[in-house]
């Protein structure tokens, strides 16, 4: 729970604190239109190992939902 | 513009990532297509075979559809549940047709090794842009198997804003499962000599919820944090699944089902980084830490490194994942018969023990010319390798001391992929 309240209290701070001066401006977009700059740039590698973990861990989930629609678990 | 991003939360590079589908419409052609074949093998257990195919188009006005199909078709051992014993262990067998019995040798782990289990699931989403900085996403997804039927739908809703280097978004979905295992539902902490059967399916419910930002940080960094929630409801035992009832001396006297709660509440933080170090070198950082209302807390690390080659037409991708976990309170990895654990609830089932885990892998992509009117194709070969050592530290009965008891799990995985 304390890992928790560290993690909303960063959000927090982010939010409070960094979009003003953080970011780029719509011409400096090159870098980050890479293929591998995608948070998704692999969705099937990401859904497979997933599937894995899922049937395997006791945690799941974080990227996206947590339900994996699965009986394995 | 602080005030405005007190607001904040996730996605911001997803609304300006290029598209991952030409923008046209019509033509059935200007679908993208991206599929891959992966084949996984546990040492002694089971193994996989996994297709999957998912088609996207995004159309002129900013709408985007996707689906996917996978199927599973896997075969093999799977663990009862039971402990390694000194003397031959014999068990009924809910798999295969007809049911039989099944003997595991001493010093052996229980596996039922008639385990087969077929999957299907499609699932689809829709992306509607309604101004030029929102956009909502609704989507389905069916799953099917042979003792199992899920059907999960998701809606979530993105805002862009600080000239689209944050976004916020909240997403939800809700999953409903039905359960019929092979022979029945066991009574949960049931005799397993009575073979005590509920009739009838169960059922169990779970809604989740996803808060995120994606911020740009910097002109090669982007960075995406997710808080999640969700709550299961119902039927969450494994119905195949059981525990050993040892005497003082060590001896196997019987067994009994599991039993879990019928709540589930797990809470997650996730944080992930993407850095671009060079025109050929990238890496995604990710962390994640997850807690539970039973117990269990979780740390997750994972690397990627993409490191581009021949002016970007190929790519070696390594990979290393760490994980570990703490066990359920309800964990035991047998009853004694003269101590009953303190709790009604117990479950041998060794994915809710304290272990530790690395996966260790390695990809490789070729860019290929586009096929059509398509600008280019990509073929890719992966393999992981992945490592389970459980940390179980109950006291056994010195009749057992000696005996590999908790062997955890090593598992190979190989994939290739094809898009286009």
């Amino acid at each position: 729970m304390r890992r928790l309240s560290l993690a909303l209290a960063m959000l927090a701070v982010l939010a409070v604190t960094g979009c003003s001066t953080l970011g780029v401006k719509p011409w400096q977009r090159d870098v980050l239109a890479r293929e591998d700059m995608q948070l998704d740039s692999d969705p099937l590698d990401a859904a497979i190992d997933d599937h894995m973990y899922f049937s395997k861990e006791a945690s799941s989930g974080g990227r996206s939902f947590a339900g994996g629609g699965c009986g394995c678990n | 513009m602080a005030a405005s991003c007190a607001l904040l939360s996730a996605g911001a590079a997803r609304s300006e990532q290029p598209t991952p589908a030409p923008v046209d419409s019509g033509l059935l052609e200007d679908w993208s297509v991206d599929s891959a074949l992966a084949y996984y093998h546990e040492e002694g257990r089971i193994q996989a075979v996994e297709p999957v195919v998912d088609v996207a188009k995004v159309f002129a006005d900013g709408q985007a559809l996707d689906f996917n199909v996978t199927f599973d078709a896997l075969s093999g051992a799977s663990p009862n549940g039971a402990l390694p014993s000194r003397n031959p262990q014999t068990f009924s067998s809910p798999s295969g047709k007809p049911k039989h019995q099944y003997t595991t040798a001493p010093g052996q782990l229980p596996v039922d090794p008639d385990y087969e289990d077929d999957r299907i699931a499609v699932s689809g989403n829709w992306t509607v842009p309604f101004t030029r900085l929102d956009q909502v996403t609704v989507g389905g997804k069916l799953s099917a198997e042979d003792d199992f039927f899920s059907a999960t739908v998701n809606a979530s809703i993105a805002h862009d804003f600080n000239e689209k280097n944050t976004t916020l978004s909240f997403g939800i979905d809700n999953e409903f499962d039905s359960i019929h295992p092979i022979g029945g539902a066991p009574v949960p902490g049931g005799d397993y000599a009575l073979a005590g059967k509920q009739t009838g399916g169960k059922t169990k419910d779970g809604v989740g919820l996803l808060l995120g930002v994606t911020q740009v940080m910097t002109r090669n960094w982007l960075s995406e944090f997710n808080l999640s929630f969700d709550r299961f409801t119902g039927y969450l035992n494994d119905p195949y699944k059981f525990i050993s009832i040892i005497n003082g001396a060590g001896g196997t006297t019987g067994y009994e089902y599991e039993n879990r709660p019928d709540q589930r509440i797990r809470k997650s933080a996730y944080w992930e980084n993407r850095v671009a170090w060079s025109p050929q070198i990238s890496t995604a950082l990710s962390l994640r830490y997850m807690s539970d209302d039973w117990g269990v807390r979780s740390d997750t690390a994972q690397l990627h490194l993409r490191w581009s080659l021949s002016n970007r037409d190929r790519y070696i991708e390594p990979t290393v994942r760490w994980y570990r976990q703490t066990t359920a309170d309800f964990f035991t990895p047998f009853i004694l018969t003269a101590q009953k654990p303190a709790t009604d609830y117990a479950s041998s089932d060794s994915r809710l023990a304290a272990f530790h885990a690395m996966t260790y892998g390695m990809k490789y992509a070729q860019k290929l010319p586009g096929l059509g009117s398509r600008p280019e194709s990509e073929i890719s070969i992966r393999a992981e390798y992945y490592q389970q050592t459980l940390d179980v530290r109950t006291p056994v009965p010195q009749a057992l001391q000696g005996l590999d008891l908790y062997p955890g799990v090593k598992a190979v995985l190989v994939q290739i992929g094809w898009r286009f």
